[in-house]
Order: structure tokens, then sequence, then C-alpha cells
């Protein structure tokens, strides 16, 4: 008998089991205290009134006005585009591209709207060509323009990205067929291309409209006023200015209540599992094609590829001459303080984020029974479902009396923060867990490989790289998050994002520049960092050229 | 010796299970035959612990083994894929046989490298399983299989697929391990596996 299996560390499971639901428990009993708290906030208002105010009702309708505009503006462009990465492979900068891409998830939002002011700010790159083609053109960045703009900028990217995998994802035989057939345009689109993109179009809706609706950043810097408030934003402004803690909380449960709808919606459909989906399968198979074809794909993809370039441009151009001042007065004086507030937040948040995401996939593997199962997968989507503004406003008004210490606000916003990357972590690592089939486990089974051995032998070698790439994922959010701190921050204490903020606020510009290419270079390092950290060891590297390899390619 | 006593079982939905009743000793190889569906597999399961029987008994030397996990029976099985890590390579896929941490003495790693040896895969040890061939991969899953030194080795179409010189060298293999006295269950639908390497003939 193979008696070390016995003796297996950590091989009673319970150990998968209960930390999971403890930590899942934990964290809905948080989310349910705040929203109790916000709710009895918002039971001594006159609901009738409130809802009949013009300000709340302009509010609502602006942000789900401005959410689906920028819904219909990003999807419009992503699917065009992934159609291009996915046709025309031969784009010289096609990798480049892709990494550009995926920069949208983590590039913080403060920092990609310094540079979009910087192109097309009114002293901007663009506004400048535009104002000596067509002298008063009547542009403005401020108000919906800009709003529109910087949406499409960060979500295009990402709803391609989400396509882009699901046309990869078309079985190679499929596509074979479709090439020997000689189908093209709409009865490719028809029989190929559509079936693949169908199912990830709800949870992929659901994805972009949740961001821009949600979106705070960009709606502070560049709503250009009043006549451009989203209810983040409205709830920010009752909160720390108005005082009007009703309100904000009114303002918090019409958020919860379009939001959760919207995924409930989702998440009745059993849509949310292709939203990522975990593997290219498909080789590249030739496909016919019109006359033409390839210098279009190679135009559009040249136009978006500048079109994300340009505001990265800025912020290193202008940024760069800031960072290399040295001396009295030095721009360091406020970033290394800011940066190290920075990573006191984003650390903890990060790994948490991560820990809490491997447990819970953990528990939801382990448990059997529907209502122990529901507890850790809940959880992991109550984040998408609630949002982290929401969240915060309740927290803020249940822990209001005794928030006294800047540091007791740091510990909220990286707890707040770390539930926020929960959901994209829980998608990063879910792959490769599930990646592992029924018969790969009866043999690990039979061979003892339980417990601790289980997962140091054969999780850990799957999970390496997407662990890596979760905890830089994790760490990066938090470094970029500007909604929560500045409903808990200090504006004395800073961190980076706020920095940034408060230098755009009061014109420093060329300070703002800085500031936003310090924060980019340490997000690239954090990436590069984490991206080395998990990579296997060289020898594994070199012998392994095997198309079999079970790891996501996203990862 | 193993006995297999009133061993039902009944997948949910299914209107007629099955019951096996049959005992094997040292040494022996039961060939089971039948057309998809017929329970070849799930007495494999069931055997080693995949999956829990309605009723009956599975002993093992006089001992009741049907409540016991899979890692604590006298089994090893061999399935027709899927028997290796894809992200391990080979001599950690072995490795794992002999000791579920991978904590291996000099000697275990030597009998690692042997029993690569005597299958003609010297040198493969750092391969991944996708750079095998189908006969390579389970040639692998056999050495592994052997080296755990388990009294009783389960086949689940281990050969089928796989070329009439990877059919030889994994026959020797099992003949090899019959003679010293190790009990084979072999579910095959190849005449000649049958006739090579079976005592007796079950047709279910």
């Amino acid at each position: 008998m193979n008696s070390p299996a016995r003796t297996a560390p950590l091989s009673h499971p319970g150990w998968q089991l209960a930390p999971g639901l403890l930590l899942g428990l934990s964290l809905i009993l948080l989310i349910a205290f705040g929203l109790g708290s916000m709710l009895l906030t918002a039971g001594s208002l006159d609901i009738a009134t409130v809802l009949n105010s013009r300000y709340l009702q302009g509010v609502v309708w602006f942000t789900v006005w401005q959410a689906m505009l920028s819904v219909f503006l990003s999807l419009v462009l992503a699917l065009p585009v992934a159609r291009a990465l996915a046709r025309y492979k031969h784009f010289p900068a096609r990798g480049l591209l892709l990494r550009i891409m995926e920069l949208s998830l983590v590039l913080p939002t403060i920092v990609a709207v310094s540079g979009i002011i910087g192109v097309y700010g009114r002293q901007g790159w663009a506004t400048g060509l535009l104002n000596e083609w067509a002298p008063g053109h009547g542009w403005s960045l401020y108000g919906l323009n800009g709003i529109l703009l910087a949406h499409v900028f960060f979500n295009a990217p990402l709803a391609a990205r989400v396509m882009l995998q699901a046309l990869e994802a078309i079985p190679s035989s499929r596509l074979r067929i479709a090439s020997q057939l000689g189908l093209r345009g709409w009865w490719l689109w028809r029989s190929v291309e559509w079936p693949a993109l169908r199912p990830v179009l709800p949870g992929l809706f659901a994805l972009v409209f949740t961001l821009c609706f949600t979106s705070f950043a960009i709606i502070m810097t560049l709503g250009g006023g009043p006549a451009a408030t989203t209810l983040e934003v409205a709830i920010y402004q009752a909160l720390r200015f108005e005082f009007d803690f009703p309100q904000a909380a009114v303002l918090a449960v019409i958020q919860l209540l379009i939001c959760g709808g919207l995924w409930l919606l989702v998440f009745r459909q059993r849509l949310e599992s292709s939203l990522i989906p975990n593997r290219q399968l498909s080789h590249p198979v030739p496909l016919r094609g019109w006359p033409l074809q390839s210098a279009f794909y190679a135009t559009l993809l040249f136009i978006f590829s500048v079109f994300l370039l340009l505001p990265l441009t800025a912020i290193a151009s202008r940024g760069l001459p800031t960072l290399f001042s040295f001396g009295s007065g030095s721009v360091y004086e406020q970033l290394l303080p800011a940066t190290g507030r920075s990573l006191l937040i984003a650390l903890p948040a990060g790994f948490g984020s991560v820990g809490s995401a491997l447990f819970i996939l953990a528990s939801a593997r382990k448990a059997q029974n529907g209502i122990l199962k529901a507890i850790p997968t809940t959880t992991g989507y109550l984040p998408l479902i609630v949002p982290p503004i929401v969240l915060g406003t309740g927290l803020f008004l249940l822990l209001r009396p005794g928030l006294g210490h800047n540091a007791q606000g740091w510990v909220l916003v990286a707890l707040i923060n770390s539930l926020m990357a929960l959901p994209f972590i829980i998608q990063i690592l879910r792959g490769p867990l599930n990646s592992l089939d029924s018969h790969s486990l009866r043999v690990a089974d039979q061979l003892g490989i339980i417990g601790w051995y289980r997962w140091h032998r054969i999780y850990w070698p799957l999970l390496r790289r997407p662990i890596a790439l979760g905890l830089a994922y994790g760490i990066a959010l938090s470094m970029g998050d500007f909604g929560v701190i500045a409903l808990f921050g200090s504006p004395g204490q800073p961190t980076l994002p706020v920095l940034l903020y408060q230098q755009l606020g009061s014109y420093r510009v060329s300070e703002a520049a800085g500031t936003g290419l310090w924060l980019l270079i340490l997000l690239v390092l954090i990436f590069g960092l984490f991206s080395a950290m998990g990579r296997p060891p060289i020898y594994r590297r070199h012998t392994s050229s095997s198309p079999a390899l079970l790891e996501p390619k996203h990862a | 010796m193993l006995n297999v006593e009133r061993l039902c079982f009944l997948y949910p939905g299914q209107e007629n299970g099955w019951e096996y009743h049959f005992s094997l000793t040292p040494g022996q190889c039961i060939a089971i035959h039948g057309p998809s569906g017929s329970g070849k597999t799930t007495l494999l399961n069931l055997i080693a612990g995949f999956l829990e029987p309605d009723s009956g008994t599975i002993c093992w030397n006089k001992r009741p083994i049907q409540h016991l996990a899979p890692w604590e029976r006298p089994v090893t099985s061999v399935f027709q894929e899927h028997n290796l890590f894809e992200h391990l390579d080979v001599a950690t896929n072995i490795g794992l046989g002999l000791h579920p941490g991978l904590k291996l003495s000099p000697e275990q790693k030597k009998q690692i490298d042997q029993g690569l040896e005597r299958t003609g895969l010297a040198g493969f040890s750092k391969r991944m399983p996708g750079d095998l061939s189908g006969g390579q991969r389970q040639r692998v899953a056999l050495v592994r299989a052997i080296l755990r030194r388990q009294p009783l080795l389960l086949l689940d179409e281990p050969l089928t697929g796989l070329d009439s010189e990877a059919k030889n060298s994994l026959r020797t293999m099992l003949l090899e391990e019959k003679s010293r006295g190790v009990a084979l269950i072999l579910a095959s639908h190849d005449e000649e596996d049958r006739k090579i390497l079976a005592d007796h003939y079950w047709n279910l």
C-alpha cells in the first residue's frame, strides 16, 4: 500500500472546503452589512420625493445614456478589429497591439485620461492639427465627447480581446470545412463566426456596460460640469462635499439595482463562464477573402494601434522631462511618499485577492451540496453585482463614526480593491484549475497525490504563471484605483492616482504627466517582475515544446 | 487474492444495473470483453474506488477494501489515455507514483531511470508527455504502474490504438508482471491481447 498518501499534509477535505467557505461567508456578511447600513440610511428619506427629483432623474438618465452609447461604440469598433486580428495574422505589430490591448484592463483610468487630454484636449496634438485644418470646428474634449472617447479607448480593446479569443476558439475542423467550401462574407459570418461570438456577447455587453456605468475618474476629469454627472460621481459628491448621506444611499441603491439586475440576467442565462475563454484551440486556417481584404485589415489595425498608442506616447513624451528633473522642489518629493502609500494599499490588496480567489475556487470545486457550492461561487461574482463605490458607500456609512485614522481608511480601500479584482482573478485561475480532466484527477487520487501534495506537485506547476499574472493584475488594479480611495483617502496624504488628479485639477500639467508616466512605469515593472517570477525553470521551458500544454494562452 | 462478491452498481436513471461476482488469484489475468456500455470500465472503476458500489464486497486477501479511498487500495490502473499529467515531465509523472509528494530516495530515482531504460525510453525523463507518441506515453504509464508494486493491475484498453511494435513491447512487460505474481484485470476489445495475456475470459 502506498503509505505516504496517508500522511499527506492537509489531506482532510475540510482544508479545501472550510477556508473558502469561511472567507465567502465573511465577505457576504461584509457586503450585507454595507448594503444594510445603506438601506437603513436611505429609509429615512421620502422615497417618492427623491425619485421625482429632476436632479436624480437627470443623473440616472445621463448615466444610462452615456453607458449605452459607450457600449455601442466600443463593440462596433471592437468587432472589426477582432475579426481583423483573427484573420490577418501577418500584421507586423500584431504582438505589440495585443499587449497594448491587454493594458486596458489595468491601465489606471486617471493616467489614460491625462494621455487623452494630451492628445485631444485644448492644447492636445490632435486638437492642434484640427485647429489648423478646420478652424472653428467647435471640438471640446470635456463633456459627452470626452467621456465616450475615453470609454471607447478603454473598452474597445477589452471587447476586441474577448471577441478575438472567442474567434480563436473556433474548432479547426469547422474552419477547415469553411475553407474547403470557400465560405466568405455573410456566410462565413453566419455559419462560423457568429456562433462563436454569440455566447460571449451578453456577458461582454454586461461587463462593458458596468465598467462605463460605474466609471468615476473619467467623469470627474472629463465630464466638464454638472450636466455630465453620473451616479458614481453624484454618490461621491453627496458623501464628501454635501454630507447628504441619505441621498448618497439612495443613489447607491439605484446603482445597485441597475448593475445587479443586469448581472443577474446574465447569470440566469449561465453565460458568465464564456466571458473569457480559457484557451486558444484553433490553428491558422486559410479562409477565402474578398479583394483588398488584407489592405483593409492592415489599415484598420494601423488606425486602431495609433488610437491606442497616441495617449500613451503623450504621457511618455510629456512625463519624461519631469521625471528627469532632479534637485530641490523635485517632483519626487511628492511622488515617492505617494508611491509608498499606493504600494502599502496595493500589495495586500493583490495578495489578498489572489489568496481569496484560490480559497474560493478550492471550495467551489470541493463543495457537493448546492448551498455550500453557491457560497464561494457567489462571492466570486458579487463585486460585479455590487459596484465598489456602492460597497464603499455602505461601509462608509456603517463605519463613519469610528473612522478616524488614515490607516483605517487604507485598510478598507485595500479590502474593497481586493474584492474589485476578485472576479478577474478568478477568471484567470479557473481555466488552469479546470484544465485537469476527470481522468487526471482519478490518476492523482489513485497515486495518493492529495492535500498539500496535490497542490504542490500538480496544481502549482499549472498555476504558477496564472497566479503571478493574477498578482500583477490585483496589484495594478489597486495601484490605479481612484474611486474607492477618493471616498476613504485623505487629500493631504494622496496615493499616486489621487496625486495625479490633484495635479490635473490645479493645471500642473507637466507634473501630472510625470506622475502618470511614473505610475505607468511602476505597472510595467510590476508586470515584468511577476511575469519573471511566474516563469517555469529554464530546463523545463527548453524541454517543453508540447502543443498539448494545458496552460491557457491568455495566462 | 481478489474476491468480488455480489457487487452491484446502478447509474442514476439506468433501468438495469450490473452485478459482478468473481475471484482472481495472484499471477492470473482475467480479460473482460463486451460492447460499449456493457460495464467493463464500470467494474474497473468500482475496484479502483472511483465509483462507489450500491452493495456487495470487494476483498483483497479477505480484507474488505470497498470503503477505502482510491489511494489506499492495492491497485494501479492504466487507462487507454490520459494516464499522464500533461504539464509534468516524464520523470515527475513516474516519480509521483512512488511518492505522492515526490520525496524520492536515490534508490527510487535509480529505479525510474532503470524502468525507462528497460522500456526503451532512456533519456526521455525530462520530456513532456505532449512530446511522446501514444506508445511511448503508455510505456511511461506502465513503468509507473509497475514501479508502484501494487499486487493488482487494472488495464482499461491500454493497448488500443497503438502500433504492433508498441503493443508487443507492452504485452511483454505485462507478461513479466504476471509472472511476478501480479494479478491483472484487462478490459479489451482485442482478441490477440486476450489470447496472449488472459487465463480467463469473461464476456459481459
